[in-house]
């Protein structure tokens, strides 16, 4: 089969990576991992009281004043 | 305290109106450059009106001057009324309205006269290009500060998303005008070759991303939530959107060049962002949707929800189509078609335009505290602009699968079975009705402006 073919997909000549191929790639791994962190952190039920509260500062300060008043979720206690 | 005392909001209206204004003069000047696709005559053997130089003319007036607008009102609106401040500088507002407003004016004298630099979304030329850095950047300052002198414990979801379009598109604008003049009205850009390419459309796809989707996110998270009188569904959500969004557009741009000197690893990379972005911006738009959770019945008598919730359906289905459109398999067959142009138009005529009507109706209700002189018009207009916008895109779509099939297609002895002239020939029905949905839409935003100026004429009156 082709098997040689496909793996030279994934085939890197690692020697020739410049200092630009060597930012890109740990950018990218970075970035992969921090959006996985955060993934983590937003559904993680924990952070939910606290994430959802911030929905009614569409309203600004009347919208925190809401919060206060009606002793909704996290650190608006 | 009153609102009017609490808040300026004296720029704010007049980006509103310029804005309204806008929509109409540049679908205008889109209807005529379709026209002339359809009917070559209206080109009028005048270069000033040629289809190549207007059709810039067009794209700065839609994107910059009517897409700007709506941007810097609701920005300016909406980071007040969420931190529960004043605008950090009124004056610095106005600065921004007239510096942006002198660029249009600018952009319609110079891009007529061929004075360019070729770039798409990029064409005017240096000296115009620094006016828009000064004035995009008293735009960003004025609103960072407003964000500074917040009343409220966090930054609202909108927020981000403006303060993201602020940032990338700063950067973006100054690394693609980086250029050499030779005179006052002609430069070369500092890159060459693919470089030039690579920047060109790492700028070009990023003012799509950030200019037209998150600029136009911000609106959507604070105009759909006050509109329907409810919080978004999900902040969590929101949250992931935006990061997501934030991160994973600036990598989309080389699905532009697809098949070209561009590295075929870099295509390749930007095709597999692309189709993993379906996923927050699907997210963004379920969670803009939803909103209206256990309240859809909103939607039978409130107009203005209407284009905001069908704003968000176009979301949906042209950033479903766009990684679609970016996979090289379905690219061979897309790229340089009019399939782009439908799927272009999808986006701006179905989400950037119809999110950016619903909230500037949003808008001239709470700025002049009155409500619109006719909700019917605001329902004819709603409905011209969807038939509009459905008549375009579709004829785009048939038209540009059409051209790409007879391009590709060839005979048992590996000849092409058609010339490209015959091709240009097949798609002639298919530019007249391109016409005729570009005339409908342009009418919406006619309605649009003869309902919001009665509606700003008479506010005294019918408030009294």
């Amino acid at each position: 089969m082709s098997t040689e073919k496909e793996m030279g997909y994934f085939y890197t000549d690692w020697a020739s990576m410049t200092v630009n191929d060597w930012v890109g790639l740990i950018v990218t791994v970075t970035v992969a991992l921090v959006l996985a962190v955060a993934y983590f952190l937003v559904f993680n039920p924990k952070n939910k009281e606290q994430l959802e509260s911030q929905r009614y500062l569409v309203d600004g300060v009347e919208g925190e004043k809401f919060l206060a008043e009606n002793s909704i979720h996290g650190e608006n206690k | 305290m009153e609102a009017a005392e609490k808040y300026d909001f004296s720029a704010v209206r007049w980006f509103s109106i310029a804005a309204v204004v806008y929509l109409v003069v540049g679908t205008l000047v889109g209807f005529y450059i379709a026209a002339e696709l359809a009917w070559p005559v209206l080109n009028l053997d005048l270069p000033y009106t040629t289809f190549g130089r207007l059709r810039p003319l067009h794209t700065n007036a839609v994107i910059f001057a009517f897409g700007g607008s709506t941007l810097m009102a609701t920005a300016f609106y909406s980071v007040q009324r969420t931190c529960g401040t004043r605008i950090w500088s009124p004056g610095m507002a106005w600065f921004t309205f007239w510096g942006w407003n002198l660029i249009i004016v600018s952009a319609v004298i110079t891009l007529p006269l061929g004075i360019t630099q070729g770039k798409e979304y990029a064409e005017l030329e240096w000296p115009i290009d620094l006016a828009i850095a000064v004035v995009w950047l008293s735009f960003f300052i004025n609103f960072v500060m407003t964000l500074v002198n917040k009343k409220t414990s966090h930054i609202y979801v909108s927020n981000w998303f403006f303060l993201g379009m602020l940032v990338m598109i700063t950067y973006l604008h100054v690394v693609n005008s980086l250029a050499i003049p030779v005179s006052l009205f002609k430069s070369y850009s500092l890159f060459s070759g693919v470089q030039d390419a690579m920047i060109q459309w790492w700028w070009g796809h990023n003012a799509v991303g950030f200019y037209l989707t998150a600029g136009f996110l911000g609106i959507m998270y604070y105009f759909v939530p006050k509109q329907a009188n409810r919080p978004v569904y999900s902040y969590r959500l929101s949250v992931i959107h935006f990061w997501a969004l934030m991160f994973g557009y600036v990598w989309l741009g080389a699905h532009h060049l697809q098949y070209t000197a561009l590295p075929d690893w870099t295509g390749s990379l930007g095709a597999a962002v692309s189709l993993a972005m379906i996923i927050p911006s699907w997210g963004g738009a379920v969670n803009g949707m939803m909103t209206l959770s256990g309240a859809w019945d909103k939607l039978r008598d409130d107009y203005i929800l209407r284009f905001l919730i069908v704003s968000l359906a176009f979301y949906a289905m042209s950033t479903f189509e766009g990684p679609v459109m970016s996979v090289k398999t379905v690219n061979a067959l897309s790229h340089y078609t009019d399939w782009t142009i439908g799927h272009v138009h999808s986006g701006a005529l179905g989400w950037v335009a119809m999110v950016a009507a619903g909230a500037l109706y949003h808008l001239v209700e709470k700025l002049w505290n009155t409500k619109m002189y006719s909700p019917a018009l605001v329902n004819l207009h709603f409905w011209l602009a969807t038939i509009g916008a459905v008549v375009y895109i579709t004829a785009m779509w048939v038209s540009g699968i059409m051209q790409g099939l007879m391009w590709r297609d060839y005979d048992e002895y590996g000849t092409l079975s058609y010339t490209f002239a015959e091709s240009v020939a097949a798609m002639m029905p298919y530019y007249k009705m391109r016409a005729i949905g570009g005339l409908i839409y342009w009418l919406g935003g006619v309605v649009m402006l003869y309902n919001v100026v009665v509606t700003v004429a008479t506010a005294k009156d019918r408030q009294a």
